[in-house]
C-alpha cells in the first residue's frame, strides 16, 4: 500500500479529477445542483435528443452507467426520455451500446421514440363513448359578415 | 257512433267515478238518490244503490275483488271471469264486475268456492300466457304477474316441455307509440273500449273466437288518436306496452315524481318517473277534477325531448355574431350591461308560453324596477272593454270537471281535441253517456264525436249573441238547462278578437242570466299554453305587438318561442336575451342565451286553463350549467343594481300571494265573478264582424309537435310522420 493511499490522496485526485472533468467548479456546482451527484466516467455515447451515457467501472454494479440529461430538458428530466436504443444498454441487457451493435434492426417503418407527456398538455386523455344523456344545443353559425 | 242509453250511465258509474264534492257543486239537482238496498260481502252489511255491482260494493267495504276486463271508467265486458265471486243461494259463482247487487245478498269472497273458481280462472289465463316475464316491459307492474301470485294456484300442471301447445298470435303495428306483442293478450278487451268509448276510434276489435280469439285492428293501421298512449296503462298484461320506453327501466329501479303537465293547457298531473338523473317516462296522475287517470300522448311522450336541443350552458354572442359558451357571470354581465344602457321605455320582456309563475313574477318586479311597464305575453288578447282585468273573460269558468254537467256545449272557434285533448275526453264523455249534445263555430273538424255544425263565419256568434239568428242552435242554447260556450283564444289575436269575445261575453251572459242553477257558468275562454293564465294573472300584458312597433332597444325574451318576436321587426342594434330551456326560435335570434329549467326540473307554478294553480316538482337536475328560472332572474337583477327582495322561492311565492292568493293556492280553483261587468264594459265593442274562424291545429299531425319540448322530440316526429304515411294508406 503506497503512503499515497494511506494519506487518502488518490481520493483528493479523484475530487480534483471529478472536478476537471465536469468542467471547473461552477460548472460542476450546477452538475451537482442539476444532478444530485458529481461522477467521472467515460462518455459511451450520445443520443440524437442529446442525452449523453456515461460509463465507469469503479462504481459497483448498478451505479455504473449513468445518464445526464440534455440541457434542453434543463430540471424536467425524467427516466422515460431515454430513448429505446440505450434503453438495453442503461439496464445492462447488453454492453454493446447502440451505435457499436450492427445487429440491431432499423427499419423505415420504426416509428420515433416519444417521451411519456402524462402530467403534460400532450398527455393521453381517454374519451366516453356512452352517449350523452342530453343533448344540447348548437347554434347555427351566422355566415360571416 | 257508439252512444249509451242515460240508464246504463248510471248503473255504470261507481262511487269513484264521481267527481269530488267541490267540482259537483252544481250537480245538485239530479234526482234524489232511490233507497238503497243492503247486501253483505262477506258478512259486513253494506248499503248500496240499486244498480250498483257486487263488485263496487265490495269495494265500499275495502274488499278488492281481483279483475282483468273491468275499469272503473269503462263500459263492463264481463269477459276474464277473474271477478268470479261466491253468491249464496246461487248454483254457480257470478262475474262480481256485472252482477248489480240484490237485496240482501250474501257475497262470499273469500270462500274455497271463489278461492277455487279463482284458481281455475287464472289457470287458464296462463295456459296461453308466455312465460316471458323475465323480458317483459310490464315486469314488475303486472296485473296477472301479481294477481297469479296472489290467487293463483302454487303449482303449474302445465307439462307441454315441448312447446308445442301454445297459443301465439302475430304482433300488429299501430304506431309508433304502442309496442306490441299479442302473444300476451289475455282478451281483457280494455284497449277496444277504451277506443270505442273514450278515444272515439274504432278500428280496434276482436276476431276469431275461443283460442283463435285475437285483439287487433282487422287491416294493419295505425291508431289514430291523441290518447293513445293511455291503452298501456290500461293493459293489465304486457301486451301493449310503450314503444319508446321499450326495455329502458324496471319500475322497482325508478324513482317516481309527482308533477304536473306544461304541454297542454289544462296542466294534467302526471308521475315523471326517473332514474340516474333522466327522465325515462311520463304516466298520468289521478285527479277527478282535471284529467280523471288518462294523458294525453303529447304530454306522456313528449319527455324525451326534454333531452334533445337544450341549452345546458349560458351563452353570448361573440364578435361574429356566432353564440358561444360563457361562463354564468359573463353573460350574466353582459345582459346586465345592456339592459343598464337601455332607456326604461325602450326595454321590452316578453313571457312565452311554458313560463312558469315565479319567473314571470321575478321578470315583471326586475322590469318594472327599472321603470318599464312593457311586460308582454305572446300570446294575443284583446285589450279593450275589460280586457285582462277581470279573470272571468279568460278562463274556462265552467271548470273541466263540471263539463260532464253540460247538456249543451257550444264551441266556437276551438279544435278542442288537439288544443286540450282531456277537455275534448271529457265533452265526448257527457256526450256519450249524458246526451249531452256539441255545436261548432269554426272550420268543420273530426272532434270524435257528431255536433251540429253551425258556420265557420264569426257574425254567427253575432248572430246568435243578438238572438237574430234563425239556426236552431239558438233555439237548443235557449232550452238548454247547463249550457257551455267555449271560446278558443286563438280566434282573439285578430283585430275583430275584441268585438268575438264581447259577442262571446254577450251570448254566454244572456244564457247564464237566464239558468236556473244561479250557480252555474256559462263563459269559457279556452287558452292555448300553460304559461298564459299565470301571465294575464300577473298583469302581463297581450298583444306584444304595439310593444314590438315602439322599437324596443332591450327585448327579454323569457322561453318567447312563439316566433311573435324576430329580428327584422326589431332595430338593428337591439339586444335580445333569451332564457329559456331549449335552443328554439327564441335562442337562435338571442345575444346572450341564459339556460333554464325545464318543468320536470324545478319546483314552479303553473296555472291552468280554468285557473287553478299547480307545481311541479323537480324530478332531476337541469342539465349542465342551467339554473333555476327565477334564480336567473335574481341574479341578474343583483347586478344589474335593482335587487329583487326575495331570495328563496317561499320569498318568491309570498310575492306571488301579494299579486293573487290564487296563484298560491294549490290544487284549488276559485270561482270567478264580475261576469256582468265585463259584459257590460264589453257592450261598447260589439262592432259587426266578417272574418271567418279558423284553428290551427285541425288535424292528429298538427297535434304533436306544438312547442320547444314537442318539437325536439324524436318519438313526436316520428307521430307525425307515421300520421302522414296512414294517410296515405288505403285504409
Amino acid at each position: 500500500m503506497s503512503i499515497g493511499k494511506i494519506l487518502a490522496l488518490d481520493k483528493v485526485a479523484t475530487f480534483f479529477n471529478i472536478i476537471r472533468q465536469n468542467g471547473g467548479i461552477r460548472a460542476s456546482l450546477y452538475k451537482l445542483y442539476r444532478q444530485d451527484e458529481l461522477k467521472d466516467g467515460v462518455l459511451v455515447g450520445e443520443d440524437k435528443y442529446g442525452n449523453k451515457y456515461y460509463e465507469n467501472p469503479r462504481f459497483f454494479y448498478g451505479r455504473n452507467r449513468w445518464v445526464e440529461y440534455s440541457d434542453n430538458y434543463n430540471m424536467n428530466y425524467d427516466g422515460s426520455q431515454i430513448p429505446a436504443e440505450w434503453f438495453g444498454w442503461m439496464h445492462y441487457k447488453t454492453d454493446l451500446p447502440p451505435h457499436q451493435d450492427p445487429s440491431r434492426p432499423h427499419y423505415k417503418w420504426m416509428s420515433d421514440f416519444t417521451e411519456n407527456l402524462s402530467g403534460t398538455t400532450g398527455q393521453y386523455t381517454p374519451y366516453s363513448t356512452t352517449r350523452p344523456k342530453v343533448e344540447a344545443w348548437v347554434p347555427k353559425p351566422k355566415t360571416s359578415q | 257512433m257508439l252512444r249509451q242509453p242515460l240508464t246504463r250511465a248510471i248503473a255504470l258509474s261507481s262511487p269513484s267515478r264521481v267527481a269530488p264534492l267541490g267540482a259537483r257543486r252544481y250537480a245538485d239537482a239530479v234526482p234524489a238518490q232511490p233507497e238503497k238496498v243492503e247486501v253483505f260481502i262477506d258478512d259486513k252489511p253494506v248499503y248500496v244503490p240499486p244498480g250498483t255491482t257486487v263488485l263496487q260494493a265490495a269495494a265500499q267495504v275495502g274488499v278488492e275483488i281481483p279483475r282483468f276486463c273491468y275499469h272503473e271508467r269503462l263500459a263492463v265486458a264481463g269477459n276474464c271471469r277473474m271477478c268470479l265471486v261466491e253468491v249464496e243461494k246461487s248454483p254457480k259463482p257470478v262475474a262480481a264486475c256485472a252482477m248489480p247487487v240484490m237485496k240482501g245478498m250474501r257475497v262470499k269472497t273469500d270462500s274455497d268456492l271463489t278461492k277455487k273458481a279463482r284458481e281455475g280462472v287464472m289457470e287458464f289465463l296462463l295456459v296461453n300466457h308466455p312465460l316471458d316475464c323475465p323480458i317483459c316491459d310490464q315486469g314488475g307492474e303486472c296485473d296477472l304477474q301479481d294477481q297469479s301470485m296472489a290467487f293463483g294456484s302454487d303449482k303449474s300442471r302445465f307439462t307441454d316441455i315441448h312447446f308445442s301447445g301454445k297459443r301465439a298470435v302475430e304482433d300488429k303495428d299501430v304506431g309508433p307509440l304502442i309496442k306490441t306483442i299479442m302473444t300476451r293478450c289475455i282478451h281483457c278487451t280494455r284497449c277496444i273500449r277504451f277506443a270505442s268509448e273514450v278515444a272515439g276510434v274504432d278500428d280496434f276489435g276482436t276476431t276469431g273466437r275461443g283460442s283463435d280469439m285475437q285483439v287487433g285492428t282487422y287491416v294493419e293501421k295505425m291508431f289514430l288518436s291523441e290518447l293513445s298512449g293511455n291503452i298501456i296503462d290500461l293493459c293489465p298484461v304486457g301486451a301493449l306496452t310503450s314503444k319508446p320506453y321499450s326495455f329502458a327501466a324496471r319500475p322497482w329501479e325508478t324513482r317516481r315524481i309527482d308533477s304536473v303537465d306544461v304541454l297542454d293547457p289544462l296542466g294534467s298531473n302526471i308521475v315523471v318517473t326517473t332514474r340516474t338523473n333522466e327522465v325515462l317516462r311520463i304516466l298520468p296522475r289521478t285527479n277527478e277534477e282535471i284529467n280523471e287517470e288518462w294523458l294525453s300522448d303529447k304530454s306522456r311522450f313528449a319527455c324525451d325531448g326534454l333531452k334533445r336541443q337544450r341549452l345546458v350552458t349560458p351563452m353570448l354572442a361573440d364578435s361574429r355574431g356566432n353564440l358561444t359558451p360563457v361562463e354564468w357571470e359573463d353573460a350574466i354581465v353582459a345582459a346586465a350591461r345592456a339592459i343598464q344602457d337601455c332607456p326604461p321605455d325602450k326595454l321590452l320582456a316578453v313571457a312565452g308560453d311554458l313560463a312558469d309563475a315565479e319567473s314571470l313574477v321575478a321578470l315583471k318586479d326586475l322590469v318594472n324596477r327599472l321603470g318599464s311597464e312593457n311586460v308582454y305575453t305572446e300570446r294575443d288578447f284583446p285589450l279593450e272593454g275589460s280586457g285582462t282585468d277581470l279573470r272571468s273573460s279568460y278562463l274556462l269558468n265552467t271548470k273541466i270537471a263540471n263539463v260532464e254537467d253540460a247538456d249543451f256545449v257550444l264551441l266556437i272557434g276551438t279544435n278542442v281535441r288537439f288544443e286540450a285533448p282531456l277537455l275534448n275526453a271529457r265533452i265526448r264523455k257527457a256526450f256519450i253517456h249524458k246526451e249531452t249534445d256539441v255545436a261548432v263555430i269554426g272550420p268543420k273538424i273530426d272532434l270524435t264525436y257528431d255536433y251540429l255544425h253551425v258556420g265557420d263565419s264569426a257574425s254567427v256568434v253575432k248572430d246568435l249573441a243578438t238572438g237574430s239568428s234563425s239556426h236552431e242552435v239558438l233555439k237548443r242554447l235557449d232550452a238548454a238547462k247547463r249550457p257551455i260556450v267555449i271560446l278558443g283564444a286563438d280566434q282573439l289575436k285578430t283585430q275583430e278578437g275584441s268585438a268575438l269575445l264581447a259577442y262571446t261575453q254577450e251570448l254566454a251572459l244572456r244564457l247564464q242570466d237566464k239558468l236556473q242553477d244561479k250557480n252555474w257558468k256559462v263563459l269559457n275562454v279556452l287558452q292555448r299554453s300553460a304559461g298564459a293564465v299565470a301571465a294575464l294573472d300577473l298583469g302581463y300584458r297581450p298583444g306584444v305587438a304595439t310593444a314590438l312597433a315602439a322599437q324596443p332597444r332591450v327585448v327579454f325574451l323569457l322561453g318567447a318561442d312563439g316566433g311573435v318576436v324576430t329580428r327584422e321587426q326589431l332595430p338593428k342594434d337591439a339586444f335580445v336575451i333569451y332564457q329559456g330551456h331549449h335552443g328554439d326560435v327564441g335562442a337562435s335570434i338571442a345575444d346572450v342565451v341564459f339556460a333554464g329549467a325545464a318543468y320536470t326540473e324545478k319546483r314552479a307554478t303553473y296555472v291552468n286553463a280554468e285557473g287553478r294553480a299547480q307545481q311541479t316538482l323537480p324530478a332531476v337536475s337541469p342539465p349542465g350549467r342551467a339554473r333555476d328560472d327565477w334564480k336567473i332572474i335574481r341574479a341578474l337583477s343583483e347586478v344589474v343594481g335593482e335587487r329583487l327582495p326575495y331570495n328563496n322561492l317561499d320569498e318568491v311565492r309570498d310575492r306571488l300571494g301579494q299579486i293573487s292568493p290564487a296563484l298560491v293556492s294549490y290544487g284549488e280553483v276559485q270561482d270567478n265573478n264580475y261576469f256582468a261587468q265585463a259584459r257590460a264594459l264589453s257592450k261598447s265593442l260589439q262592432k259587426p264582424v266578417s272574418g271567418t274562424l279558423d284553428v290551427q291545429l285541425k288535424q292528429l299531425e298538427d297535434f304533436f309537435m306544438t312547442d320547444p319540448i314537442s318539437r325536439a322530440s324524436p318519438t313526436m316526429a316520428k307521430c307525425v310522420q307515421a300520421v302522414i304515411k296512414q294517410k296515405s294508406s288505403v285504409y
